[in-house]
């Protein structure tokens, strides 16, 4: 299939521009019934104008690529008094979290945000805010960690931090990345859950290229998400002791209240986009995107930015004849095992889409490889599985690709086994 | 959707439950929380000069372990030296430089150094004369 299209560049030049949304894509995006003011944002415009929506009352920042468009677009807002924030900015990334933590245990509605390196240079404080069941948000704008350190996407950074007990999921348009924001504080600051929230996009793929994204009136956004209201907020006039104050023996107690308060979110994920789809007229699915799945015998399995160009591809496999699909989980944290599970076991093939490396890892594939082989460990009729190592160093994952991967699956679910447990893109034969 | 997810809950017993988020009062009144006293780390001890106090409360929110009390129904700075564990901030934020940092030792009920005995050497070299 990828041969049929080597003379073809013109044509998949000319897919490409229209997926870029100058052109008007929406196809999957449901968004006519969608009343507001149509804009033309980057995912990082988005989520400013969603953050001002939310009416957030502290921002953090230290500069770092691709995030700062974030950040200088918070700072304007501030500066041209549109925006009521204390904006304060750190003297690196670990500052920068601990002001988060600081502000939000005091009770205000706290962003933070950061890329590649920079989320890494953090690592420290995530547990502590998590800890403390501070409900920050962190925009994530992926960047390739060094080496190279690429401007374009790699999901490690972001999911190296996976397991301290923030919930993180993925969009893959701008459109997304601006309902999630809106939606992650409101799945956060739940009194059930009380979490910190990892609101991830793609960089450059969704941070720097700009699509039309539907702003909903203030009204909407206020009805959907009221103000945050922390129980314990610091007071100096009734002083408490933040950061456990335990005794020994009590570790574990601790622990597994944070456990439960992230496996609790499950339930309140599920109400809180079902109230947005009423309220914002919108149709997302809690946990996970489905796309041409009704008669998929085989299924790319993608997070992220890429998905949106995976769409694509499938369409144009679709009339070639081939049964594939696309799922797409809207969060790696909490991951939804379960529905996971009965998705996924209807199919013969999957193909994890990895855009992140985990070296030396079991199948030394990506992280979601490990994720998707536990959650079909519970399937009796296990799927063939294996992974495409695609945007490695923030590269471009091209449409003829795609065609690759759907190649390799075809032969997969018709086999019943494939050759390798990870497919490099580029550098194999089928 | 709420019991299917109940399996991954973990049931805390009645008998082992915490605070939550293990958030906890600040001692205000000394003695309160016996198992956790920490005024035996400290060498040097604050003191008020309440004639160069102004009263503008910058210690009572710089000092961590919220030791720095309102006394004499609000009018006047004091300290829990329970749990001060003398680390100097109220000193470093002072405006007026009100508070003052004096060796334990100077002091007939100071701490004993059980924690700190190493530091005597050198704290007593310091204040020789």
């Amino acid at each position: 299939m990828a041969e049929q299209y080597k003379d073809k560049k013109e044509e998949i030049l000319k897919e490409t521009v229209k997926m870029t949304g100058y052109e008007d894509a929406g196809f999957d995006w449901k968004s006519e019934k969608r009343v507001g003011a149509t804009k033309f944002l980057t995912g990082l415009g988005a989520v400013a104008h969603a953050l001002k929506m939310a009416d957030i009352d502290v921002a953090s920042s230290y500069p770092i690529r691709p995030y700062t468009g974030a950040m200088m677009m918070l700072s304007q807002m501030a500066a041209r008094g549109e925006l009521d924030v204390e904006f304060v900015h750190g003297e690196g990334e670990h500052g920068q979290l601990g002001i988060a933590h600081g502000a939000s245990a005091a009770g205000a509605r706290a962003f933070t945000g950061s890329s590649g390196v920079g989320v890494m240079y953090a690592m420290e404080v995530y547990s502590p805010i998590s800890g403390g069941r501070c409900p920050v948000q962190m925009l994530i704008g992926n960047r390739t960690l060094d080496p190279p350190g690429d401007f374009g996407s790699e999901h490690t950074d972001a999911l190296s931090t996976r397991d301290q007990c923030w919930i993180m999921g993925w969009a893959h348009t701008p459109q997304e990345a601006f309902d999630n924001t809106l939606m992650y504080y409101r799945i956060g600051e739940d009194p059930r859950v009380y979490l910190p929230q990892m609101n991830c996009q793609d960089g450059y793929f969704i941070t720097h290229i700009p699509m039309k994204v539907v702003v909903p009136t203030q009204e909407k956004v206020d009805k959907f998400l009221p103000p945050l209201s922390f129980p314990d907020a610091l007071d100096p006039l009734n002083p408490l002791g933040h950061g456990p104050q335990l005794f020994p023996g009590q570790g574990h107690v601790l622990e597994a209240t944070r456990v439960n308060a992230m496996m609790g979110a499950f339930p309140v994920i599920d109400e809180v986009v079902q109230s947005f789809n009423s309220i914002f007229e919108t149709n997302y699915s809690p946990f996970v995107d489905l796309y041409r799945c009704e008669d998929a015998e085989y299924v790319l399995f993608i997070s992220g930015g890429h998905a949106y160009t995976a769409k694509f591809a499938i369409n144009h496999m679709r009339e070639k004849g081939m049964k594939i699909g696309l799922v797409r989980p809207r969060f790696i944290r909490p991951w939804a095992t379960d529905v996971l599970a009965d998705i996924l076991s209807k199919f013969k093939a999957i193909g994890v889409v990895e855009t992140n490396n985990a070296f030396g890892a079991a199948r030394q594939a990506g992280i979601l490889t490990l994720e998707v082989a536990t959650t079909l460990y519970q399937i009796p009729n296990k799927p063939v599985l294996t992974a495409f190592m695609g945007g490695l160093g923030g590269e471009v994952i091209r449409l003829d690709e795609f065609y690759y991967m759907g190649d390799v699956l075809a032969k997969a679910a018709k086999e019943g086994k494939t050759e390798r447990t990870a497919y490099w893109i580029g550098f194999h034969n089928i | 959707m709420k019991e299917r997810y109940k399996k991954y809950i973990v049931e805390i017993p009645e008998e082992m439950s915490i605070p939550y988020a293990g958030i906890v009062e600040s001692p205000k009144v000394n003695g309160e929380q016996p198992m956790m006293l920490t005024g035996g780390w400290r060498i040097y001890r604050p003191v008020v000069d309440h004639d160069k106090c102004v009263m503008c409360k910058s210690c009572v929110l710089a000092c961590p372990d919220a030791t720095v009390l309102l006394v004499d129904g609000g009018q006047k700075i004091g300290f829990n030296l329970d749990y001060c564990k003398g680390c100097g901030l109220c000193t470093w934020v002072c405006p007026v430089n009100a508070i003052d940092r004096v060796p334990e030792i100077d002091f007939e009920d100071g701490v004993p150094f059980q924690d700190a005995l190493f530091l005597l050497p050198h704290v007593e070299a310091l204040y020789a004369d």
